[in-house]
């Protein structure tokens, strides 16, 4: 087991490959009943045959092959300094971030320090602006409380404003909590030395999916909100503004279809909370307390700039469509309002990897390439 | 690639003709990405297996040789034949090692040597993310047990790599000492496929006797008329380190040209000396058993013990470094067999306190335990924490971390240990199954002094070979027995060297114009040390005369020629006006004055009450002041005090009357004590 840590690390941080197509690989060579190792060792015929790797994948793997000595020196350096390397196939692996972010999104490794088994725990999220008003900071404060109160793991980013309230308040209330960085594991020196006690106690666990030697960066703060969303089985927003990582990660949530609770602000708040909650986002009271019938009179007609829709936004309500039934790419432009051609649509389609053409002839018909045992298996 | 075709490339590269067979099977599985252990004697030629294969693969070799020594002649020997060949470790500057790491990264080196200590260093474990690494590479595997006889805690990190190693890199672990107990242990801690070879260990050339003494001084009386008649060059072991000097100093003392090395030794020091052994400088080098383990000098042709060691195998380990090339060498080994009032014989007594002091009280580590609980604390912190002896905190640290209680985590250049969430409980059986698996070592070592068997058969049978050859090589077979009869003038002079020979204070440094002073006697080895007791804590009244005496004469042989123009002493913490009076008295007796001035401007706790150097420093750090500098400008300083241990305070004076422009300060002692913590 431990010997394959560093084929992980391998795969894990693959570049130039989607962590779609990673997943899809690593879900294969767990139906087959194989290890990772045995998925290194594969000749070349059988990462086509098998696998349906193409040259350039090859390519890659080879090249990640031949790294994989050096990672294991990597490997005996994190373990050896206390962290825990958690691949996707690990019965230590957060159930949760499989049930939320399923086979596209699912980080293939995540690196941890603490007491892993609170990714088990029933959890929520609190997000909200870094420069969060206190309004908002105690909401965030009330929702620990009481998620602390019922055994609820608080997940937050570590950011400053909301993040930082979350888990400060989530220790003031002897609840326990994860951190979840964006940044490499081995770069938060000053926080392991800050939460020492409360990791070794058993109440704070460290999470990163990224490369363990990762320096802080925008890009990584991005892609850390995704995993938060995961981590979480309810969302809470105390304060978003119309941009920036909270906006783009509660409307990539709703979209998604996960429920996510909003503060509903005062009428003299200046934020986009209510916008959210117009997307669909569920109103909650400053307690988190679900609101039933919440008015927008306070708001002025708010006009909802549709944010255009990005390719991996159109890549994700393709792929929740096609989950559902048999389309032609004339169905799903009607379907999705997507203001692509036809043809730029069965031309994208029929490059995604996703994707499986049913109907050679025109018109085309499209569905999701469906794997057997996929869910009895890894997600 | 076939045998032939290899041997072929041996000639070429290495010069030999040929593999012997288990060397070949050896390579043949390496370049096939195996994972190897091989047991061979000393001299079989172990290293070329890894050398070889490193010379056929297209990246580097790493090899982790917990011996400075052997990386050195290897080197040399490698690059000599064009293979292009590098170590690291302690010895090397910063700059030094730091350039050789860019070199591996830059694919410049094939065979990289390296202590395993550096596994800790960040600046490698960056670099081996970088490397092209073909073949991993442990010599002395058997330090990976701890049923092995020199357990190294840092070879537990190389363990943990190599099970973390891709399947298809080639491991090989080299030992040639391996009870089958060791080689289980090295193979179950390795795993994963690996393949073993044993080859038998059997030392032909070797002539073992065992001389059974009376006392500590036969041995001395017994190497005084009998070393000159060895042929060659050879090794005295001794257990301790104040032992090595005392050994040396006698040979000095009668004539016979020796060294003396031990581990306390700075590294070029160390280096002049291991030299000097391969030229062949001394008759006898005078050592702990630090030296030998990895030189490459084939000519030893003597090894002598004063002490048991702590096992067979450890026996077996030391003597094996002697007699390489297959030449007739003799290995004589002392046992002080006379027993004290409890009927313990007295060479059993000191390898039975190192097994019963080899881990501390299970307390000490309970306060470990709950400091490191507490905070985050590197090692200082912790010494300061808990009061103990940095030997100990280091056996617990190891012990807590093998146990996964605490982790070491780097923060920069720094380390702290951190206790783990859900960690064990400390797991005490553990330690007792060790300590019996040591005592029977340790008895198992007395019944080869007592055997009545070919002593060869005896080891051999230890270390787990069943030969079915005639051994005829030792004093129960075909050799006599050998005995001390010693000359009356060999005894008078052995007086005249007890009475004559004095320990040094070794206190120099660069920043500070104290210079290296002297005692007038080990504290323990002789009764000048009860007497100091009584003195002090009993209420024994003043030091003895023969004491000042002692001191005098140490002080007369050592100094008598220098000129001093003051006296001043350690003002007292406990023990009143003991040193004053003393002082007082060598002031009246040598005609210096002596000075009073020197006091205490605050509390100071007795030195012995700290364990570890870093709280007695503290413990006296800025506790001095002198009243009236400006009598100690220029002027050269006897500085007495009654007994040194770790020299803190000493050295303390030392800077202080720097400050105050003294020339020179020499310190002048009763008693110097064994084995001062730092």
């Amino acid at each position: 087991m431990k010997q394959e840590y560093a084929y992980w690390i391998a795969l894990a941080h693959l570049p130039r490959m989607k962590t779609a197509r990673k997943n899809e690989l690593i879900v294969r060579f767990f139906e087959e009943k194989q290890n990772i190792v045995d998925f290194f060792q594969c000749e070349k015929s059988d990462w086509q045959n098998l696998f349906s790797l193409n040259e350039k994948e090859i390519e890659l793997l080879n090249n990640a092959k031949n790294e994989l000595a050096n990672y294991s020196f990597l490997v005996e350096d994190l373990l050896e300094q206390g962290y825990d390397i958690i691949p996707i196939t690990s019965p230590d692996y957060s159930p949760i971030i499989k049930n939320n972010l399923k086979r596209a999104y699912s980080p293939p490794l995540i690196y941890t320090k603490g007491n892993k088994q609170i990714m088990k725990e029933n959890s929520i999220a609190i997000v909200g602006s870094r420069k969060a008003e206190a309004i908002s900071l105690e909401f965030t404060d009330n929702v620990a409380k009481t998620a602390s109160k019922d055994y609820k793991v608080v997940v937050s980013g570590f950011a400053k404003g909301v993040d930082k309230q979350a888990l400060d308040s989530a220790i003031k209330y002897k609840g326990q909590s994860i951190i979840v960085l964006p940044q490499g594991i081995t770069t938060f020196k000053s926080g392991f030395k800050k939460y020492y006690k409360q990791i070794i106690n058993g109440d704070v666990l460290v999470l990163s999916t990224f490369f363990p030697k990762a320096p802080w960066s925008v890009q990584l703060a991005m892609a850390r909100n995704s995993i938060i969303y995961g981590l979480a089985k309810e969302i809470y927003v105390a304060e978003s503004s119309e941009k920036g990582g909270t906006w783009s990660g509660v409307v990539d949530g709703l979209r998604k279809g996960r429920n996510i609770f909003v503060r509903t602000p005062l009428s003299s708040e200046k934020n986009a909370n209510n916008l959210l909650i117009q997307k669909g986002a569920i109103p909650v009271d400053s307690q988190g307390d679900k609101i039933e019938n919440y008015s927008f009179q306070e708001m002025k007609a708010l006009v909802v700039n549709k944010p255009s829709s990005t390719l991996e936004d159109v890549d994700s309500k393709i792929i929740k469509l096609l989950s559902l039934g048999v389309f032609s790419s004339k169905e799903i432009i009607k379907r999705l309002k997507i203001d692509w051609t036809t043809r730029k649509l069965t031309n994208y389609l029929k490059k995604n990897q996703n994707i499986e053409v049913l109907n050679k002839k025109s018109p085309m018909k499209f569905t999701i390439k469906r794997k057997e045992n996929i869910q009895q298996s890894l997600f | 690639m076939t045998r032939n075709e290899a041997e072929i490339k041996l000639k070429k590269i290495f010069g030999f003709d040929k593999f012997y067979d288990e060397q070949w099977e050896t390579i043949d599985m390496l370049l096939r990405g195996k994972k190897m252990l091989l047991i061979e004697k000393t001299g079989y030629g172990k290293s070329l297996c890894f050398q070889f294969s490193a010379t056929q693969f297209d990246g580097i070799t790493v090899i982790f040789s917990p011996l400075i020594a052997l990386m050195r002649d290897q080197v040399n020997s490698l690059n000599e034949k064009g293979i292009p060949a590098k170590h690291i470790n302690s010895e090397q500057t910063y700059e030094e090692n730091s350039q050789v790491i860019q070199d591996a990264i830059n694919g410049k080196i094939k065979i990289l040597y390296i202590a395993p200590e550096r596994q800790e260093n960040q600046e490698w474990i960056e670099a081996t993310r970088k490397m092209n690494l073909s073949m991993i590479v442990i010599d002395e595997a058997h330090t990976i047990s701890v049923w092995g006889h020199d357990f190294r805690p840092a070879f537990r990190r190389i363990i943990n790599l190599v099970q973390l190693l891709p399947k298809e890199l080639p491991v090989l672990a080299t030992t040639a000492t391996a009870t089958k107990r060791v080689q289980a242990d090295i193979e179950q801690q390795i795993s994963g496929n690996l393949t073993t070879i044993r080859g038998n260990l059997l030392r032909e050339n070797f002539n073992l006797f065992v001389i059974e003494t009376k006392s500590e001084d036969e041995k001395l009386l017994w190497l005084a008329e009998n070393i000159n008649k060895l042929p060659g060059i050879g090794l005295l072991y001794t257990g301790t380190r104040v032992n090595t000097e005392i050994y040396a100093r006698w040979f000095d003392f009668v004539g016979i040209n020796s060294t003396d090395y031990n581990a306390g030794l700075d590294g070029d020091t160390r280096k002049e000396i291991e030299k000097g052994l391969m030229n062949n400088k001394w008759k006898c080098v005078v050592s702990t058993n630090a030296l030998g383990m990895g030189i490459d000098k084939p000519d030893i042709r003597f090894i002598i013990h004063t002490q048991i060691p702590a096992s067979p195998i450890h026996y077996y380990q030391e003597i094996g470094r002697a007699g390489r090339d297959g030449q007739k060498t003799f290995i004589i080994l002392f046992y002080n067999s006379k027993k004290d009032d409890d009927g313990v014989p007295e060479d059993y007594k000191l390898p039975k306190a190192f097994v019963d002091g080899g881990r501390p009280n299970i307390k000490k580590y309970q306060r470990v335990i709950n400091a490191v609980k507490q905070e985050q604390l590197g090692e200082r912190q912790l010494l300061k924490k808990t009061n103990m002896k940095q030997t100990q905190i280091r056996v617990i640290k190891a012990d807590l971390i093998e146990q996964g209680i605490i982790k070491e985590v780097k923060f920069g250049w720094s380390k702290k240990y951190e206790y783990q969430f859900n960690a064990p409980e400390l797991n005490t059986a553990k330690f007792d199954e060790l300590r019996n698996a040591k005592l029977k070592d340790l008895d198992s070592m007395v019944d080869y002094v007592f055997t009545q068997e070919p002593r060869m058969k005896f080891l051999c049978e230890y270390l787990g070979d069943t030969l079915p050859t005639k051994f005829e090589n030792c004093d129960n077979t075909k050799y006599k027995k050998r005995t001390v009869n010693p000359k009356k003038e060999t005894i008078s002079k052995l007086i005249e060297f007890r009475e004559t020979y004095f320990p040094a204070l070794n206190v120099e440094s660069n920043n500070s114009n104290i210079k290296n002073g002297i005692a007038s006697s080990y504290y323990g080895v002789s009764n000048v040390g009860a007497a100091l007791h009584r003195c002090k804590y009993e209420n024994g009244g003043d030091f003895p005369d023969f004491l000042l005496k002692l001191t005098l004469k140490a002080f007369r042989k050592t100094f008598g020629n220098q000129h001093f123009d003051l006296i001043v002493f350690v003002p007292p913490t406990s023990s009143g006006e003991l040193v004053k009076t003393f002082a007082e008295k060598i002031s009246y007796v040598l005609k210096i004055p002596v000075s009073h001035k020197l006091v205490k401007q605050r509390e100071t706790q007795p030195q012995k009450v700290f364990q570890n150097g870093y709280l007695k420093r503290d413990n006296v750090s800025g506790a001095f002041n002198y009243t009236e500098p400006n009598e100690i400008n220029n002027k050269n300083i006897l500085l007495v005090d009654d007994i040194f241990d770790s020299g803190a305070t000493i050295k303390e004076i030392g800077k202080l009357l720097t400050n105050f422009g003294a020339k020179t300060i020499v310190p002048l002692v009763i008693a110097r004590t064994v084995g001062g913590d730092m």
